[in-house]
C-alpha cells in the first residue's frame, strides 16, 4: 500500500519533469531531429528539385565512397583545419584560465576589465570577425617584424606543422576573441571554490604556486572539461570554417553525406579528447 | 550651471576614492593592471574598427595597408544604404520591424524553453534523461547547413510559411543553451533544493525562486547568444518566406552585399549595414553584462 503511494509520487514527479522538458523537446524533434534523420536519408539519394516537388534516386553509398576515396577535397580541407584546432584549443583554454584567475584578483577597475574580456562574445558570431580577418587586421604582423616566420620555417621545415603553427601565432588576437565565453565559465567556476580552503592552505604555509596546482586546478576540472567541449564544438561549427563552406557547395545528397562524415569526425575527435581528459584526471587524483 | 558643478564634484569624489586605491596598490596589482590594459586594447580593436569602417568614404575603404581610424568621416554610406532599399519598393523600416518582432519572440522563447529543459535534465533522475542529454550534445555538433530541405518540409506541413512563426519556431530549440545551462545547474548543491522541498515548495517554485536566480549569469549569457542567433538569422527568410514583406533585416543586408560582392561601390553600404547589424548586439551586451558580471561575484554557493 505504502510502496504504491511512493510509486505514484515518483511517477508524478517524473511527469512533472517531462512537462518541463516537453516544449523544448517538441521543437527539437520537429526542427532538429527529424531534419537530421532526413538528411541521413538524403545522403543515400540523388536529390533533384522538380517543379512538382523533390525527386529522390537511390544511390547507396556512392557519395560516401566518392568523398572518402574518390577525391582529396575532404582531406585537403580537413587536415589543416585539424592541425589548427589541435594547437588553438589548448592555447585558448590556458589563456582563458589565466585571464579568469587574473580577473579574480582584487584590483581597482576589475569589473570594467571583466566586461571588456567578455566583449568578444558579440564578435565571434560570424560576419564581423570574418570581415576583420579579411581586412588583414586579425594578424599582429609581429611574425614579419621579428622574422619569427623564417626561424619557424627552419625549425619545422620538414613537417606539415610549420604553416599551422605560424597561422596560430599570427592570429594571436583571434585567440583573444575566441575566449569570451570561456573566460566567463572559468570565472564562474573559480567562484565555486570556497574561501576557507584557500585560507587553510595559507595557514599551512602553501605558496601561491602550490595553491594553484593543488586547489584551484583540481576544483576547476569540471569547468575545464566544459570549456574544452565548448571550444572544440565552437570551432568545428563556426560557419566560416573550410569544411562547412565545402558543405554549401554541390548537390543535396552529396552535401548531406559530407555533413554526416564531418559529424562522425567531430564526435570521434571529442570522444578521444574526453577519454584523455578523464584518464588524466584520474591519474591526477590518485597521485 | 549647478548641474555642471554637481557632475564635477561627483567626478572628483570618485577620483579621490580611486586615488587612494591606486596609491595602495602593490607591485602585483600594478603589473596586473598594466597587462590587462594592454590585452584589453586588443579586445576593443574590432569595436573601434567597425565604427570607423562604416564612416569611411570610398577612397579610404580601399587604402592599402588598411587604416584603422577614419580620416574624413561621412554619412554617405548610410544614405546609400537607405537609397538602395528604395529599389525593392519596400522601405528598409519594414525589414527592421520584422527583425525586431522575430528577434524578441525568438530570444524570449529560446531562453525560457532552454531553462525549462535544462532544469529536469540536471536535477531530476527521470528515466531517459541521459539519452536526451546525449542527443542534445551530439546535435550541437551537426552542421545546420544541411537541414534546409527537411526543415522546409516541416515548415510547409505546419502551414507556417510566410508567418512570423516560420521565423521563430525553427530556431527555438537551441542546443548550446540547454547544454550550458545544464552544466551550470549541475553545480548547484542538491541540499538547497531538498531544503526548499521540505518547506513545501513546488517544482515550479523551486525552479523560479532558487534555480533561476542562482544561474542568472548563465541565463544572461544564453540571452546574449540567443539574441545573436535570432538577430543574425537570415536562413529562415531565404527558405520559408516567399513574401518579400516578411523577410528580415539580415537577409536584406546579405542580398544587398552578396549579389554585388565584387562591386566597389557597395563596399561602403556593406560597412554601414554591418554596423547597423552590430549595434543591437552591442546594446544587448551592455544591458546584460551587469547581470553576468555582478551576480558572478555572489554565485559562490558552496
Amino acid at each position: 500500500m505504502r510502496s504504491k503511494k511512493t510509486m505514484k509520487a515518483k511517477t508524478s514527479r517524473h511527469l512533472e519533469a517531462l512537462l518541463f522538458v516537453a516544449p523544448w523537446i517538441t521543437g527539437f524533434l520537429l526542427f532538429m531531429a527529424f531534419p537530421l534523420g532526413f538528411s541521413l536519408y538524403m545522403s543515400f539519394h540523388k536529390v533533384t528539385v522538380l517543379p512538382t516537388g523533390l525527386k529522390y534516386d537511390f544511390q547507396g553509398f556512392k557519395y560516401y565512397s566518392e568523398l572518402l576515396f574518390g577525391s582529396s577535397a575532404l582531406y585537403d580541407n580537413l587536415i589543416p583545419f585539424f592541425q589548427e584546432i589541435v594547437i588553438m584549443v589548448p592555447i585558448i583554454l590556458v589563456f582563458s584560465l589565466f585571464i579568469a584567475i587574473m580577473l579574480n584578483q582584487d584590483f581597482p577597475g576589475r569589473m570594467l576589465f571583466r566586461v571588456v574580456f567578455f566583449l568578444p562574445i558579440i564578435f565571434t558570431s560570424g560576419h564581423i570577425l570574418t570581415e576583420f580577418v579579411n581586412q588583414g587586421e586579425g594578424t599582429l604582423g609581429f611574425l614579419e617584424r621579428f622574422s619569427i616566420g623564417e626561424y619557424l620555417d627552419q625549425f619545422l621545415s620538414d613537417s606539415s606543422w610549420a604553416k599551422p603553427v605560424k597561422d596560430v601565432l599570427n592570429r594571436f588576437v583571434l585567440v583573444l576573441w575566441y575566449s569570451g565565453v570561456q573566460i566567463l565559465i572559468f570565472l564562474a567556476g573559480r567562484q565555486t571554490i570556497s574561501k576557507s580552503s584557500y585560507e587553510s592552505a595559507r595557514i599551512d604555509g602553501a605558496t601561491p604556486w602550490e595553491v594553484f596546482w593543488k586547489i584551484t586546478l583540481p576544483a576547476m576540472s569540471p569547468f575545464i572539461l566544459l570549456n574544452l567541449i565548448y571550444t572544440v564544438v565552437d570551432m568545428f561549427t563556426f560557419p566560416y570554417n573550410p569544411v562547412i563552406e565545402l558543405i554549401n557547395t554541390g548537390n543535396y545528397g552529396y552535401n548531406s553525406a559530407l555533413a554526416w562524415i564531418y559529424f562522425v569526425v567531430i564526435v570521434l575527435f571529442l570522444a578521444i579528447l574526453l577519454l584523455l581528459f578523464l584518464r588524466m584526471n584520474r591519474s591526477a587524483r590518485s597521485r | 550651471m549647478s548641474l555642471f558643478r554637481r557632475i564635477r564634484s561627483s567626478l572628483s569624489h570618485t577620483w579621490s576614492l580611486y586615488r587612494s586605491d591606486f596609491r595602495n596598490m602593490d607591485a602585483t596589482q600594478i603589473f596586473l593592471l598594466i597587462l590587462l590594459t594592454l590585452l584589453s586594447v586588443f579586445m576593443l580593436l574590432p569595436l573601434v574598427f567597425i565604427f570607423n569602417h562604416a564612416f569611411k568614404p570610398l577612397h579610404e575603404l580601399f587604402l592599402f595597408p588598411p587604416t584603422f581610424f577614419v580620416k574624413q568621416g561621412t554619412w554617405q554610406n548610410f544614405i546609400d544604404l537607405l537609397n538602395a532599399s528604395q529599389d525593392t519598393f519596400l522601405p528598409v523600416t519594414r525589414f527592421i520591424l520584422n527583425s525586431v518582432i522575430v528577434t524578441v519572440l525568438a530570444t524570449v522563447g529560446m531562453v525560457i524553453l532552454g531553462a525549462l529543459c535544462a532544469y529536469p535534465l540536471s536535477k531530476h533522475p527521470f528515466p531517459g534523461r541521459k539519452v536526451i542529454f546525449g542527443v542534445i550534445l551530439l546535435s550541437i555538433m551537426i552542421a545546420v547547413e544541411t537541414m534546409g530541405i527537411p526543415r522546409y518540409i516541416v515548415v510547409k506541413n505546419l502551414g507556417i510559411m510566410n508567418t512570423y512563426w516560420g521565423h521563430v519556431l525553427p530556431i527555438l530549440a537551441l542546443p548550446v543553451g540547454v547544454f550550458l545551462l545544464k552544466q551550470f545547474m549541475d553545480q548547484v548543491p542538491n541540499e538547497l533544493m531538498e531544503a526548499a522541498k521540505l518547506d513545501g515548495a513546488s517544482e515550479w517554485q523551486i525552479f523560479m525562486r532558487i534555480m533561476i536566480p542562482i544561474v542568472t549569469p548563465a541565463m544572461a549569457t544564453i540571452t546574449i547568444l540567443s539574441f545573436q542567433t535570432a538577430w543574425g538569422n537570415s536562413e529562415t527568410s531565404a527558405l520559408f518566406m516567399q513574401n518579400d514583406a516578411m523577410k528580415t533585416l539580415p537577409f536584406y543586408v546579405e542580398s544587398l552585399t552578396s549579389n554585388l560582392a565584387n562591386s566597389v561601390a557597395r563596399q561602403g553600404v556593406a560597412a554601414a549595414a554591418s554596423l547597423i547589424m552590430f549595434i543591437p548586439n552591442l546594446i544587448i551586451f551592455l544591458l546584460s553584462q551587469r547581470k553576468v558580471i555582478q551576480t558572478m561575484a555572489h554565485s559562490g554557493i558552496k
